[in-house]
């Protein structure tokens, strides 16, 4: 009975995204018809999350198979998996649509508001797919539809040539992921029969040595650049910012996912595990990633570019839970891999969580200021108290602090590594607990940039008057902030309500692991230690007391304006000023006029800093192409002889092979 | 066993931990006196071992060789190191040329290098792990000293450091050298450290300072 | 009878704390020399401020009145989970040592957002500084106690304090040294002691954490100190007990409490004097080397994690 109802509920959802609601839009123009396909979207992805919840309960797996409309096998199916990475994506999509319902009536006029809310529905259906997809072909459709449409979505805001520009990059790293994915899949094709995820599964217990690691490797570098890994990371800055708002958070919060969905589905499912250099490796790149990426974030100050870079941080950490994860696998842990791959995946949904709330915050911000450049802002809070909160909570929660819910996973995380200390491989040993120190400084650096971001725009004075005259957000657009907020409290305070499935989860992928006993410790420790310092707070902000309002202190000085206060950069300058080796700005100053150096009229600085790999890494590698382009370009000289002696040498070629072939 | 059994016991199994960690503090010394100070601490502790072998292998040798090592680089060298700093007026920075963080970070990979490089070698003599990786330690930790600090006083303290972890190489791996020997090599150092000593005046008199790096402006 | 303990080796900490700076100061000032206030005066000072009113600055949100209030609450459950008088405190069995220390860079992310809350250059400052010096002290304090905690084998402090306890004091290990060591450095740095921060400055511009509280009076200053100063008290009452926890009773007895709590009053006060005197021999380090020397407490701590692989205890 629950398994007909959850079927039906997955045709229901598939239906209205992928159908119905582009069908109202293209066809009635009224604002009600607006209202209605928005309706319908919400009701889809509650259907949708209905289907997740029932996965996780374990019901059998309802099949959908479309083979007989398509070229390929074409079937989705839900299994613990693909349930779990469903409910991040409906979980998610609730609130940030109904955010976007508000957002874009605000900012964007009548054609292209309906245009946004087709791809915005196939946007969710692309990422639906992917995430059940039960054979390859499945699979790869819904992986470049989620490209094709995002960067529909982003071109959809406006048309300009450096906007055009952006996607271009986006669309060319992406394809190339897609690239290097389907060669992951095809590379299966001599020991499988299909590109059926049951038949992979099988065939993935056999395979020699070479192909494994090759099949690890493209799909490590095929989600990799997916999923924003340092150095794949080039077109997560130039996206991001770019998009509106609530397809930001869908991007960051949602699509990343879907590709440490994609991982987690080869190296654990298909491949179950390997030779421990893929541990190894997948711990570098997440360490790379984590710490190049918060230190890229310090020393943005464009809100939307600093979070785009912290994704690429919690990508980082996530993929060091993964690579203990596999390390414990080639060790004979699965206990210890189990713990350390709910950490990963509790750290996924946590990040959509809490990165979808930041990036509706930054959209709130710049529908009321008009701008989210930090050295803008200020005093925000005080304006959008709402928004200011759960901006407040939700940068509480990936910073990882007690009470909010990226604490759990990180504590999870720490608790794996140092597990490694009881492993006998030497080599590990000395290596996971090392990882501590370095989530630690990620960790570290990461309370700075926020303390930084959450700082200079809501406390303090506004720095322009926008931001003077800013208003707080309209109620859909509050209630969906809020429910995020509210999400990041609850998983924060009582973790038990997702640690319970994943830890199912973890005994479904990896066998022989039990239940590890951190889940629970966590489960018990954190709701006392809230009431502990709730009920010390209450203590002492109960008592009833005066309070006067009395000018800044300004060392004696009274007419403290905004442009006093720190700004942005400057908050940054100290941490910029030790890594700066990993910047390496180029620094201009500018003195006119030039002749008369001891007087000048003005005075400019400019510094620009481009992440070290465009120069080190990919301008090589661009030069390198267009060489071997050239190169072969010598063989087209447009002389119809040298056509034709071409053709002469492929068929006595090809005689020579057949006269000489053993 | 007694209480000098037990205390002769703990001072062979544990007196590693305190030379790494006066190795671990001369990488980021910036002072000439604290970098002396340190080595004469590091010679107290050799001079603990060597007595403390004396007492367990009823040696009387070893006594004379404690003895002397407690005279000469307990008290007299860093003595002549404190006056031969204060005559020659120099300045009392140490000059790195790798900053603290390098440098504890280098003396790190170098201890774990000598725990690496012993292990086999340990086993096979059935020598305690860690005082033999302490002595190899000690030796890599001189010729760094020598190679990072840009003061000729610094040099010859690289040196005597590096004789440090020869002197207990060869105390742990022989259990006490024939005096001949010890007394030889004492000379040795003597006299080397007599001549820098005569050199750095001369040296300081000349250039009116003791950089080592400025040694490149003499080329032709 | 357990909860009772528990209970009042919480309150030891937090109310004992105001006589921890009281005494470090007096000593300070013995050794400069002077005759110095009497080692009482931090309660006099607290119960002055909680009697005053609360000035606030006309530009500041909610959260300049509630983070001193947070940063106490942090605290304060932090300083649940020492062991004191015995191997175990009222959250040390459950929590580990990852959520003390989160739990203090929650009360410092707190005080941070009240420091820029005032919209003033100084607070800006101060909280620039304390992040570069706290991101750059986590990793350390990780590493340092994670070392301890391997070769325990186990992460909850109640547990660490027991196995250190059953080992015998003269066993120096090297994994033990270092982990003092880095620990100790960080601890300084931490609490914002010498050779960081001056806690006694009236220069704003050398100011790191006395910056982040330059605005607040009255019973939030109150809180905050009081909050700094238990700070103070937890870390070294943190080393004393993964350390040199010997003294510690495992059953509870009258005799035995009272014993315990000799012992840790001397340790406590051995540590004291080694802060005074630290804290009047060395000049403050120059703000770009704090770095440095956070490097080398780093660098000391991963070495103490190595040892605990190449040094089989």
């Amino acid at each position: 009975m629950f398994t007909e109802i959850t079927a039906g509920a997955f045709v229901l959802v598939l239906a209205l995204l992928g159908l119905l609601v582009p069908l109202i839009l293209i066809v009635a123009r009224a604002a009600g018809a607006r209202k209605l396909a928005i309706a319908l979207i919400l009701a889809a992805v509650s259907a949708g999350c209905v289907v997740a919840v029932g996965g996780l309960l374990g019901q059998t797996a309802p099949v959908l198979d479309f083979s007989r409309a398509a070229p390929f096998s074409f079937s989705l199916a839900v299994d613990p998996l693909s349930a779990f990475f469903l409910l991040l994506v409906s979980a998610v999509a609730i609130p940030v649509t109904l955010f976007g319902g508000s957002y874009f009536e605000l900012h964007q006029p009548e054609p292209r508001r309906r245009w946004t809310w087709i791809f915005y529905s196939w946007f969710l259906l692309s990422m639906i797919v992917v995430v059940t997809a039960a054979t390859g072909f499945a699979f790869l459709v819904g992986w470049e539809l989620m490209t094709l449409v995002s960067a529909a979505l982003i071109l959809v805001e406006g048309d300009s040539e450096e906007r055009r520009h952006n996607v271009f990059i986006y669309l060319l790293m992406m394809h190339a992921g897609a690239a290097a994915v389907a060669a992951a899949f095809f590379l299966f094709l001599p020991f499988s029969h299909s590109l059926d995820l049951s038949a992979l599964r099988a065939a993935g217990a056999a395979l020699p040595g070479g192909i494994r690691a090759a099949i690890f490797l493209s799909a490590f570098v095929g989600f990799g650049t997916k999923a924003g890994l340092i150095p794949l990371h080039l077109w997560l800055p130039r996206a991001h910012p770019l998009a509106p708002s609530p397809v930001s958070a869908l991007m960051s919060g949602i699509m990343l996912k879907t590709a440490v969905y994609g991982f987690v589905r080869f190296a654990f499912d298909f491949l179950a595990g390997g030779p421990s250099w893929f541990g190894y490796v997948v711990l570098l790149a997440g360490a790379v990633s984590g710490l190049l990426g918060v230190l890229y974030a310090i020393a943005e100050h464009d809100l939307k570019r600093l979070l785009a870079y912290h994704s690429v941080e919690n990508i980082g950490i996530i993929y060091l839970g993964l690579g203990t994860s596999l390390l414990f696998l080639s060790n004979h842990a699965p206990l210890w891999a189990s713990l350390a791959l709910i950490a990963a995946l509790l750290h996924t949904f946590n990040h959509a969580l809490f990165k979808s709330l930041l990036f509706l915050g930054a959209g709130a911000i710049s529908a009321a200021a008009h701008t989210i450049d930090l050295e803008e802002l200020g005093g925000l809070l005080r304006r959008m108290p709402i928004t200011g909160t759960t901006f407040l909570i939700a940068c509480c929660s990936i910073v990882g602090l007690p009470l909010f819910n990226g604490f759990i996973s990180e504590w999870l995380t720490f608790r794996s590594f140092l597990a490694g200390s009881v492993l006998t491989n030497t080599r590990a040993q000395i290596v996971l607990p090392l990882m501590v120190g370095v989530l630690a400084l990620i960790g570290g650096l990461a309370a700075a940039c926020f303390v930084k971001a959450f700082g200079v725009a809501f406390l303090g004075r506004s720095r322009s008057a926008e931001a003077e005259h800013a208003v707080e957000a309209p109620v859909p657009m509050r209630i969906g902030m809020t429910m995020l907020a509210a999400a990041c409290v609850l998983i924060g305070i009582l973790p038990g309500i997702l640690l319970h499935p994943l830890v199912s989860l973890g005994q479904a992928l990896i066998p022989g692991s039990g239940v590890p006993e951190e889940t629970l410790i966590i489960a018990r420790v954190i709701p006392w230690t809230a009431a502990i310092i709730l009920g010390v707070v209450v203590i002492a902000v109960l008592p009833k007391r005066t309070h006067r309002m009395v000018p800044t202190w300004g060392c004696g000085f009274s007419q403290l304006t905004s442009r006093m206060q720190y700004t942005s950069t400057a908050f940054s300058k100290p941490i910029r000023f030790v890594f700066t080796r990993v910047y390496r700005p180029d620094r201009k100053v500018e003195r006119l006029p030039t002749d008369q150096p001891y007087f000048p009229v003005s005075i400019s600085y400019r510094s620009v800093r481009t992440t070290s790999f465009e120069k080190s890494l990919y301008r090589p590698f661009v030069e390198g192409v267009v060489w071997l382009a050239q190169g072969l370009r010598r063989a087209q000289t447009g002389n119809i002889q040298m056509y034709l002696l071409y053709i002469f040498l492929a068929l006595v070629s090809l005689l020579a092979f057949l006269r000489f072939q053993p | 066993m007694g209480l000098v059994g037990i205390a002769t016991g703990k001072v062979l199994s544990s007196f590693s931990v305190f030379l790494f960690l006066t190795i671990l503090l001369l990488a980021v010394a910036r002072r000439i006196s604290t970098s002396v100070l340190l080595f004469s601490l590091q010679s107290a502790v050799i001079t603990a071992e060597v007595l403390a072998t004396a007492i367990q292998e009823k040696l009387a040798e070893a006594w004379v060789v404690g003895l002397l090592v407690f005279a000469i680089k307990v008290v007299a060298i860093p003595r002549a190191f404190f006056v031969l700093a204060r005559r020659l007026k120099t300045v009392r920075d140490v000059k790195a040329s790798t900053t603290p963080t390098q440098s504890v970070f280098i003396v790190a990979v170098m201890i774990y290098l000598s725990y690496a490089g012993v292990h086999s070698y340990g086993q096979a003599v059935h020598v305690p792990d860690d005082a033999l990786a302490a002595a190899v330690a000690l030796i890599l930790t001189g010729a760094f000293l020598m190679v990072s600090r840009t003061k000729a006083i610094m040099q010859m303290l690289g040196l005597l450091v590096l004789e440090n972890g020869i002197f207990l190489a060869a105390l742990i791996t022989t259990f006490g050298m024939p005096l001949v020997i010890e007394i030889g090599i004492f000379f040795d150092i003597l006299m080397g450290l007599l001549l820098m000593g005569i050199f750095s005046f001369r040296i300081s008199d000349t250039f009116d300072h003791l950089d080592v790096s400025k040694l490149r402006r003499l080329r032709g | 009878m357990n909860l009772a303990l528990d209970l009042a080796q919480a309150l030891l900490i937090v109310l004992c704390a105001p006589l921890v700076r009281g005494i470090i100061a007096r000593w300070k000032a013995i050794l400069q020399r002077r005759r110095g206030a009497s080692i009482w005066r931090p309660y006099a000072e607290l119960f002055k401020l909680f009697r005053k009113e609360d000035l606030v600055p006309p530009t500041s949100s909610a959260i300049f009145r509630v983070a001193p209030a947070v940063l106490f609450g942090a605290t304060v459950c932090a300083a649940a989970f020492i062991p004191v008088l015995q191997p175990s405190a009222l959250l040390a069995s459950r929590g580990d040592f990852f959520l003390l220390v989160y739990l203090l860079a929650l009360a410092r992310f707190f005080l941070s957002l009240g420091a820029l809350d005032g919209g003033s250059a100084f607070g800006g400052m101060g909280a620039s500084r304390e992040a570069l010096v706290s991101s750059l002290a986590e990793a350390p304090l990780l590493l340092g106690l994670a070392a301890v905690a391997i070769l325990a084998h186990r992460a909850e402090l109640a547990g660490m304090a027991a196995w250190t306890l059953e080992q015998n004091v003269f066993d120096v290990s090297a994994v033990h040294i270092l982990a003092l060591t880095s620990l100790a450095m960080v601890t300084l740095a931490e609490t914002g002691r010498m050779p960081v921060d001056n806690p006694t400055t009236h220069l704003e511009l050398t100011m790191i954490h006395e910056g982040m509280v330059l605005e607040y009076s009255g019973p939030s200053l109150a809180l905050v100190e009081w909050s700094a100063a238990i700070k103070l008290h937890l870390m070294l009452a943190l080393l004393v007990a993964l350390f040199f926890p010997w003294g510690m009773t495992s059953h509870i007895s009258g005799w035995g409490l009272a014993g315990a709590l000799l012992f840790y009053a001397l340790k406590v006060v051995a540590l004291m004097a080694l802060v005074s005197v630290i804290e009047s021999a060395v000049a403050k380090l120059r703000m770009y080397l704090v770095p440095d020397f956070l490097g080398v407490a780093s660098a000391v701590s991963a070495l103490a994690v190595i040892f605990t692989v190449l040094v089989k205890r």
